[in-house]
This record gives C-alpha cells, sequence and structure tokens, in this order.
C-alpha cells in the first residue's frame, strides 16, 4: 500500500513553491542601504511610538512616520525644549528668549547647522512658521490663532563668534493674547530648512498637497544628530550624524548609539517580551504588573509605586445638556460614587498617585498653585453613602429589586431616567476596566448607568459632537510650559462654543453656554487671563479661582492620574537611564524633548 | 452549439458566472465600508485637531475632504458649499465610478491613513510574507491532512486510533491559542525559536544568506502554528470522506473483482477528494484573515494587520485594495478548482451536455 506515490511530484512542487516564496520575500524590501547589521553595542532599540506601516519622513505632512513630527529631537529640532521638572524653558537652535507684553522674540544660536552644510538661520524659522500661515493644511498652521507676525532681525550678541547673532521676533495675537501658547510653540514646532523645501514647492508651482506626497526618505536635510539610514514595515533605522552641530552643547561629544532601531510590533504583549528578554531597550507603552518584570531587568522611572511620573488625568465627560447631567448635584453625586482606588489598583496597575479632586496636581511644578484647603472644602472623594445623601436630597429615588441590584431611577418630577451610558473604546481593556469600576460605583449609589463600549473610530467621531451621557478621555496630556492652564482649558473654555452635533475639540461636555442665561463669565475671563499673569501670588488666586469653580460644577470627573508618556527600560544592553535616584532628564524616552540628553549619558554593557 | 463541447461550454459558463460574481463583489467592497457612520476624516481629525480652534481645525477638515476626493469641486479646484456654507459630499455614485475608473488604470489610490503612501506600494511590501507563510502552510497542511486522514480511513486499528483523536483535537484548538502555547514554550520557556517577528532585529531585508537563514529560522514557529491546525482539520474531513467511499457499491464491486490494493485506493481517493478540493480553494479566503492572528502572535510581517487597521480607521481605498485582492484570488481559485473538478468528475460535465 503505498499512497503517498500519489503525491510525491506534488511534494516537490510544494517544496519549490515554499523555497521560490521565501527567497521572493526580498525582492520586495524597502532597503534603501546595502548596510546590514547593527552591532548591539552600538544600537539602541526603542519602541512604542510606530505601529504601523512608516508612510512618510515628510515634516509637513500630519502623521508623518517616527521621527519625523511628535515632541522627538532626532532628526529635526525645536527652537527651545522644556524641562518640566523644573519648569523652564532650555535652548536648543534659540539660545534664550525674551517677553514682553507684545513680543516674545529669541535670539538664534549661529553654530546651528543643516546636515548639508547651510547654516540653519532665522529665515529658516521665519518659513517653518510662514508655511503654517499660507496653507490651512499645513501642520504649523494652528500656531497662527496666537500669533499674528513672525520677523527677523540682527542684534549684537558678545558670546557669539561674530559678535551678532540673528533675532526671531514672534508678535502675540491680541484677539487670544496667550503667550504661554507662544511658548508652547517653541517646543512643539520642529524648524525645517528653508532652502531644501522652498526649493521643491516652487517646482510644484507651491502646491503643498502635492508636496505632502513626496517622503523625503532619502538624505533628508535634517538638523538633529540623526538621520533616516533604511526603514521597512518592520523597523526603522535612524544613523547617528557624526557632524551634528549641536555637539558643541555638549563638550564636542556625540550621542552613545551610532544606531537606533525603531522595531514595529503588532501585540502589546510583544513590548513587555522583548523587553525582558533584551531585544529592546526603551518602551513606551502600557505594560501591566511592571515590578513582575524587574528580575529581567525592565525599569522605571520609580523602583516602586506609582512607577511612573504623573503629568495628566484621565477623566469622565460629562454631557451637561442633558437631564438630568445637566444638574450639579447629580454630578457630584456622581463623582462620590466612584471608588478611585480601585481604578488606580485594578485598571491601571498601581500608575498612578492617590487622586486629589480638581484640576491641578498636587505635585511636581503644578504644586504652587495647589490648594488643600480649597480641595478639602469643595473636592468629591469617593464616599458612597454622601452620593446617596447628594441624591436624596436633590429629590432622586432609586428602585432597587429584592436582590437588592437596582432597578431603574425616579427624577424629582418623579419620571424615569433614562439609563445613562459612558461611552469607551471598546478593546482598550485599562479604559475598559476604568469604565467597569465607575458603573459598578454609580450603580451601587443608585444612578441608573451601564458601560457603552464602542469601535474607536466610533468613539472618536462622536468625542466632539457630544452625542453621549459620559465619555472617557484624557485631554492635554503633554508636559508643556501652559500646564496646567491647557489643561483648564481643553475641560472648561466655552470661547470655541459650538452646540451639541457640531465639533467642539475642548470642552466637549459643553459645560457654561455662552447663551444661556446661566452663564457664568468668569471662568472664560479667568482663562483668557491667567496666560498673561506674571505675578505669582495673582496666578495663584486665579488658579484656585478656577479649580473652586471646577470642584463646584464637576462639569469633568477626572478619575485617575496618567503619566504624559510611558518610559520603561531594559538594563541588559544599556545602563545610565535617567530615573529618580538619577534624574539628569525629565521622565521622558530619550529623544522626546529634553528627554534626548539621555542618548549622551547612557552606556553600554553589551558584550 | 457549444453544448457539442461539453468542456468549452462548462468552462464558459462557469466564467461567466464569475465574473458576474467579480462584480458584484466589487460593488459591495466599495459600498460595505461607506456605510457604517464613522467617515475616514472624522477619525484623522479626532487624531489632529486637539488644540486647534473650530476654524482651523474646520478648515484642516476641508482639506482633507478635498485631498481624498470626497467632496465636490468647483472648476477652479474650490469646495462646492450648500447653502450654510457646509462642504457638499460627493455622491456615492460618482466615487464608485472613480473608483473603477481608477481600478482599470491599476492605481488602487492612496491610503488615508498612511497618506501619502500609495495602496499599491502598501499591498507590495506586506503580501510576499503573507503569500510565503499562508501558501506553503495551507497546501502542505492539506496535503498531509487528506494523506492522514485517507491513511486512517484505510488502516483502521491503532492507525486510526491515533490519528483521529489527535487530528479532532488540533482542529477543535483556535488557531490563536495553539500560536500562544508554541511561543510560551519554544520561545520563552526553551528558548530554542525567536518569539517575535520575521527575521532578526538587527537585519534589513535584503538577498543574503544572511537574511533568508534568518527568516527561515524565525518561519518555524509560524508555519507550525497554523500547519497543524490545518492538517487536522483537513484529516477529519477526509477520513469520513474515504470511510463513505469505502462503503459504497463501485468499491466493494472493485474488490470481488479483484482488483490491485493501490488501484482501489487510488479511485477511492480521488473521489473523496473532490470535497476536499473546494474547501481548498475556499481556504484561499481566509488566507489574510486568518495571517492576522498569526501576524498578531508573531509580529510576523503581512498583510493582516494592514487591513485591521484599515477597517477600524475606515481607510476606503486601502480596504478595497486588500478585498479587491482577496476576491480576485478566491474567485480565481475556486474557478480553478471548478475547472479541475470538471476533468476529475466526469458527472459534473456530464450533467451540463445532457440538459
Amino acid at each position: 500500500m503505498n499512497i503517498k506515490d500519489y503525491f510525491r511530484p506534488k511534494t516537490l512542487l510544494a517544496g519549490a513553491l515554499l523555497c521560490g516564496l521565501i527567497s521572493c520575500k526580498s525582492d520586495n524590501s524597502n532597503t534603501t542601504k546595502g548596510e546590514v547589521s547593527f552591532p548591539r553595542n552600538k544600537t539602541l532599540y526603542m519602541a512604542g511610538f510606530q505601529w504601523g506601516e512608516p508612510n512618510t519622513f515628510n515634516p509637513l505632512c500630519d502623521w508623518p512616520a517616527f521621527p519625523v513630527g511628535g515632541n522627538y529631537n532626532l532628526m529635526y529640532e525645536p527652537l527651545m525644549n522644556f524641562n518640566s521638572l523644573n519648569g523652564q524653558m532650555e535652548p536648543l537652535i534659540a539660545k534664550s528668549y525674551q517677553q514682553n507684553d507684545a513680543v516674545i522674540s529669541v535670539i538664534l544660536d549661529s553654530r546651528a547647522k543643516w546636515s548639508d552644510g547651510t547654516p540653519l538661520s532665522a529665515a529658516d524659522v521665519v518659513f517653518t512658521y510662514e508655511i503654517g500661515k499660507k496653507y490651512p493644511a499645513a501642520p504649523t498652521a494652528y500656531v497662527w490663532t496666537y500669533i499674528s507676525a513672525v520677523t527677523a532681525d540682527t542684534v549684537t550678541d558678545s558670546t557669539s563668534e561674530s559678535g551678532k547673532a540673528e533675532r526671531v521676533s514672534f508678535t502675540i495675537n491680541k484677539e487670544r493674547n496667550n503667550p504661554l501658547a507662544v511658548l508652547d510653540h517653541f517646543q512643539a514646532v520642529r524648524i525645517i530648512p528653508k532652502h531644501y523645501i522652498q526649493k521643491q514647492l516652487d517646482n510644484l508651482n507651491g502646491d503643498l498637497t502635492a508636496f505632502q506626497k513626496e517622503k523625503l526618505d532619502k538624505d533628508p536635510v535634517v538638523s538633529g544628530p540623526y538621520t533616516l539610514h533604511s526603514y521597512s514595515g518592520e523597523k526603522i533605522v535612524l544613523k547617528r550624524r557624526d557632524d551634528y552641530w549641536g555637539k558643541v552643547l555638549y563638550q564636542d561629544r556625540l550621542p552613545k548609539p551610532q544606531f537606533i532601531i525603531h522595531p514595529i510590533y503588532k501585540a502589546n504583549d510583544h513590548f513587555s517580551i522583548a523587553l525582558q528578554q533584551g531585544n529592546l531597550d526603551i518602551s513606551s507603552t502600557f505594560i501591566p504588573r511592571i515590578w513582575q518584570k524587574e528580575k529581567q531587568g525592565v525599569r522605571t522611572w520609580y523602583s516602586k509605586e506609582p512607577y511612573f511620573v504623573p503629568a495628566a488625568m484621565t477623566m469622565l465627560f460629562v454631557n451637561v445638556t442633558k437631564a438630568p447631567l445637566n444638574d450639579r448635584n447629580f454630578r457630584r453625586a456622581m463623582a462620590h460614587a466612584i471608588n478611585y482606588a480601585d481604578v488606580k489598583e485594578l485598571a491601571f496597575s498601581q500608575y498612578s498617585p492617590n487622586l486629589e479632586p480638581g484640576l491641578i496636581l498636587p505635585f511636581g511644578t503644578e504644586k504652587q498653585y495647589y490648594s488643600e484647603e480649597d480641595v478639602k472644602k469643595y473636592g468629591a472623594k469617593h464616599d458612597l453613602e454622601l452620593a446617596k445623601k447628594i441624591l436624596k436630597d436633590a429629590g432622586y429615588k432609586s428602585v432597587f429589586n429584592a436582590n437588592g441590584e437596582l432597578e431603574h431611577m425616579l427624577d424629582p418630577k418623579g419620571q424615569k431616567v433614562p439609563t445613562l451610558s459612558i461611552k469607551s473604546p471598546a478593546g482598550w481593556t485599562d479604559w475598559e476596566a476604568m469604565v467597569q469600576i465607575a458603573v459598578k460605583g454609580m450603580r451601587e449609589a443608585g444612578i441608573d448607568i451601564r458601560e457603552g463600549f464602542v469601535d474607536a473610530s466610533i468613539y472618536f467621531n462622536s468625542l466632539p459632537t457630544a452625542d453621549w451621557d459620559l465619555i472617557l478621555h484624557a485631554p492635554s496630556v503633554n508636559a508643556t510650559p501652559s500646564q496646567p492652564w491647557s489643561r483648564f482649558e481643553s475641560v472648561l473654555s466655552s470661547r470655541n462654543w459650538k452646540p451639541v452635533g457640531e465639533k467642539m475639540n475642548e470642552n466637549q461636555g459643553r459645560f457654561n453656554n455662552p447663551n444661556d442665561k446661566n452663564y457664568n463669565p468668569k471662568v472664560d475671563s479667568l482663562l483668557k487671563v491667567i496666560p498673561n499673569l506674571s505675578d505669582e501670588q495673582k496666578k495663584l488666586e486665579a488658579y484656585r479661582a478656577l479649580n473652586v469653580i471646577f470642584m463646584q460644577e464637576q462639569p469633568t470627573i477626572p478619575i485617575v492620574y496618567r503619566p504624559e508618556q510611558f518610559y520603561e527600560f531594559s538594563i541588559k544592553n544599556w545602563d545610565n537611564f535617567p530615573n529618580e535616584n538619577n534624574s539628569y532628564t525629565p521622565p521622558q524616552i530619550p529623544c522626546f524633548g529634553v528627554g534626548i540628553k539621555a542618548l549622551w549619558e547612557i552606556n553600554s554593557t553589551a558584550k | 452549439m457549444l453544448k457539442r463541447y461539453p468542456t468549452l461550454y462548462y468552462i464558459s459558463s462557469r466564467a461567466v458566472w464569475y465574473f458576474i460574481t467579480f462584480l458584484a463583489a466589487v460593488t459591495i467592497n466599495f459600498l460595505l465600508p461607506r456605510l457604517g457612520p464613522a467617515n475616514p476624516v472624522d477619525i484623522i481629525m479626532a487624531r489632529s485637531a486637539s488644540g486647534l480652534d473650530t476654524k482651523t481645525a474646520m478648515e484642516k477638515e476641508e482639506a482633507y475632504l478635498k485631498g481624498f476626493g470626497l467632496v465636490e469641486l468647483n472648476k477652479d479646484g474650490s469646495i462646492v458649499r450648500d447653502a450654510s456654507g457646509k462642504p457638499v459630499q460627493s455622491p456615492l455614485i460618482k466615487q464608485f465610478f472613480n473608483y473603477v475608473k481608477m481600478c482599470l488604470k491599476g492605481d488602487l489610490g492612496t491610503s488615508f491613513l498612511n497618506y501619502p503612501k500609495k495602496v499599491t506600494e502598501i499591498i507590495a511590501g506586506a503580501i510576499p510574507w503573507t503569500l510565503a507563510l499562508q501558501i506553503p502552510t495551507i497546501i502542505l497542511g492539506w496535503i498531509f491532512g487528506n494523506i492522514l486522514g485517507a491513511l486512517a480511513a484505510y488502516k483502521r486499528g491503532v492507525f486510526d486510533g491515533v490519528i483521529f483523536p489527535s487530528a479532532l483535537l488540533a482542529n477543535s484548538v483556535p488557531f490563536f491559542a495553539f500560536g500562544m502555547l508554541l511561543v510560551y514554550i519554544f520561545a520563552l520557556q526553551f528558548n530554542l525559536f525567536p518569539a517575535i517577528g520575521g527575521y532578526a532585529q538587527d537585519l534589513m531585508p535584503a538577498f543574503s544568506w544572511e537574511f533568508l537563514s534568518s527568516a527561515a529560522y524565525y518561519y518555524v514557529l509560524p508555519f507550525f502554528s497554523i500547519f497543524l491546525i490545518l492538517a487536522g482539520g483537513q484529516a477529519t474531513g477526509m477520513r469520513s470522506m474515504c470511510i463513505y467511499e469505502l462503503g459504497t457499491d463501485y468499491i466493494k464491486y472493485a474488490k470481488w473483482l479483484g482488483m490491485k490494493e493501490h488501484k482501489i485506493v487510488f479511485y477511492m481517493f480521488r473521489n473523496a477528494m473532490l470535497p476536499q478540493l473546494t474547501g481548498l480553494a475556499l481556504s484561499i479566503g481566509t488566507m489574510v484573515g486568518g495571517a492576522l492572528i498569526t501576524e498578531m502572535i508573531f509580529s510576523y510581517p503581512g498583510l493582516g494587520m494592514s487591513m485591521l487597521t484599515a477597517i477600524q480607521g475606515n481607510d476606503y481605498p486601502l480596504i478595497q485594495g486588500i478585498t479587491l485582492l482577496i476576491t480576485v484570488s478566491v474567485l480565481i481559485a475556486n474557478f480553478s478548482v471548478d475547472i479541475l473538478i470538471g476533468f476529475l468528475d466526469p458527472r459534473v460535465k456530464a450533467g451540463i451536455g445532457s440538459k
């Protein structure tokens, strides 16, 4: 009996096909250069910034691949960096800035150069900003909300070789009058090379859309310490530029890693596996129970709880246009009903200190505006009985069945309150757990509410239009010079008011309708005034006043602190990463903002 | 007149049906992603709008709508607006004809989410990996499964007693669970094979021995994660088919005639294989979807993840491009199997000829 005989030719054929296909894989790779090997002791692996195929490296596109765009300082550089440890702006392309009521100006470092040897001049800075004025579709268009002009001139400067330096002046747009936002732009906008890009734009008759189709992935003109070496669907490889101008800022030293490789993983576990195996040095992803990975050499900023440095808040935005959510007693009852300790422990792996009420972080640079007295007096802490009492006093009645489960709720007029829901993206497991804990607490307090998990695309779609009761959202996450003002702005401002159904990119719950008789003009006027206050005492008073209004009105319910970015590192192949005991940079990935300094300080331990 | 040539008639009538199916599939591929409530520009804006004031955000949104060809344009290139100043969306039918026109030119458009990457570029970069992983596993799994199934049915006894339960077990384990198990045992516990990726992380794809050997090493676990389960499924199916065939009159008759054993097995095999062939053609359709799970477990390069993110982000051109590819390959595979069955099973042609 020999059935196999019938198939021998086919088996061979299949084998041949297999070999053929394996070999044809290589034909479609995106290799741009011949070099294939990156020695481990000269290569730093970091991941978590690029999730899909690298699309483009054009800085004038909205979502270019790592490390273009974002606050990465590897290829393109900003004027200055913001150090969230001390709240100071640190020099990069610009040596310093000066501020008066109408104008903020920077003095450029005359040593700055592009990778093709051209000096980085004031013309490049003006060009970068002007692009946003000329083209509403350019990524820098938003800066023109806050500035009205950018001009350049030359001033005497004793510290530079020639005795002169270029100065760029940004005129503050009086309509918004917000110098904090202008400072934000200094560290957020990356300067692009005019001589290189203007020429290409001219060839395309100034058509930005056509230029956005250029990928700029072959020998781009950059000013940063690294440039693009090669990329594929699986990784992005950056190579150190040994002629980087900025080494003068580091006693003529170059960053340690010769290569930076960003592998592109497709599942969350892989970051954790790769870190533990020593195949990844730095990761910027949510990895639960990080303390269990310590034996494998995985470390975080703090070696104990909360492991990460909190810089923002994840909150429940409440649609205050709907009954009963328009009742602030109801909102406060909701805030009292949530078990914040459970949220932190069960949903967020303890990665948050205990939550204090209000919108100001009780630590870090914001601590100076935090008032414990106000928080004690007005803040809503977890207290189930108090939640029940507030609801009862306001006239709400909850009907429970024989098993003690909530059936429904009646409003003060005796009408049944429709079941509320909290919208949140399905599949974001930590967020799902947060919503479940919030729902559990509120139902115990007698509020008829349920989880509403939806596809992420629907979630993003509905966030600005407010077609929800409550929604989970983390506004204003970045540590910038304008915090905590930007957090207040994104939660309370009604200066860009749009009715429900239209899009609003801040205060999505529609708090404080300017057309309503109950409009509180104090909120918007405080938001307008704070960025211009230089007197610290007045600033403190203004922040306190805003925070009190927030706590009294509870237009959103913060439920947990979160870091600006997750930052885990492995000490298997590199050491001397910044951490709580060695805080030479803020808790940022070494390529992000000021965090880039770490690239000069880490040491290879690989054999 | 064609009826005089049953083979030709059979092939051409199949071809017409397949063409109609193709047209229907292309239309559905076009419509389905557009029927949902979310619009790709809304999803992109959700990422880019935070921190923008309303006017800037609106200008940006309109630039996107225009760039993606989702709004009506005046002759001078400006956006057509309705009475309230809102941009007028292009009607679906117009978008559809645009899509067909571009398809005919071989242009699948530009991805929205991976802007400005061309859809063809994304597919070309990923498809070799998907094919290299899926085609050999599907074909080898099919061949081994069928041989084992037939053997089990024919030999019975201990052989069947071992193969059948293990095939059943393999077939009932979910893809992802089995893949994770392989990773846990062979990559994390014993460190025999790598857990992540399609080739060593310090290499770039190149036609070199170093790269190819690395790719082969990284190929082992993903291959077995699919192969064993597929073979198990095929074996159980083939075994029942063979047992059925063994009980039929023609086999008994052949045995009574005293025909040689391998001749009988050949007859049995030929008949039992027909439904399995159809199954093989259909499994080409699940290729990209099945690849997704393997890709996620191993971070293996391929098209599955691109499709998932495209669907999540309503990236119409990319969804259309990938579904078009799947449609075409399923139809071609089915068509070839139909033709093959026509030759293997004379009844099929005879049925048409006698109508």
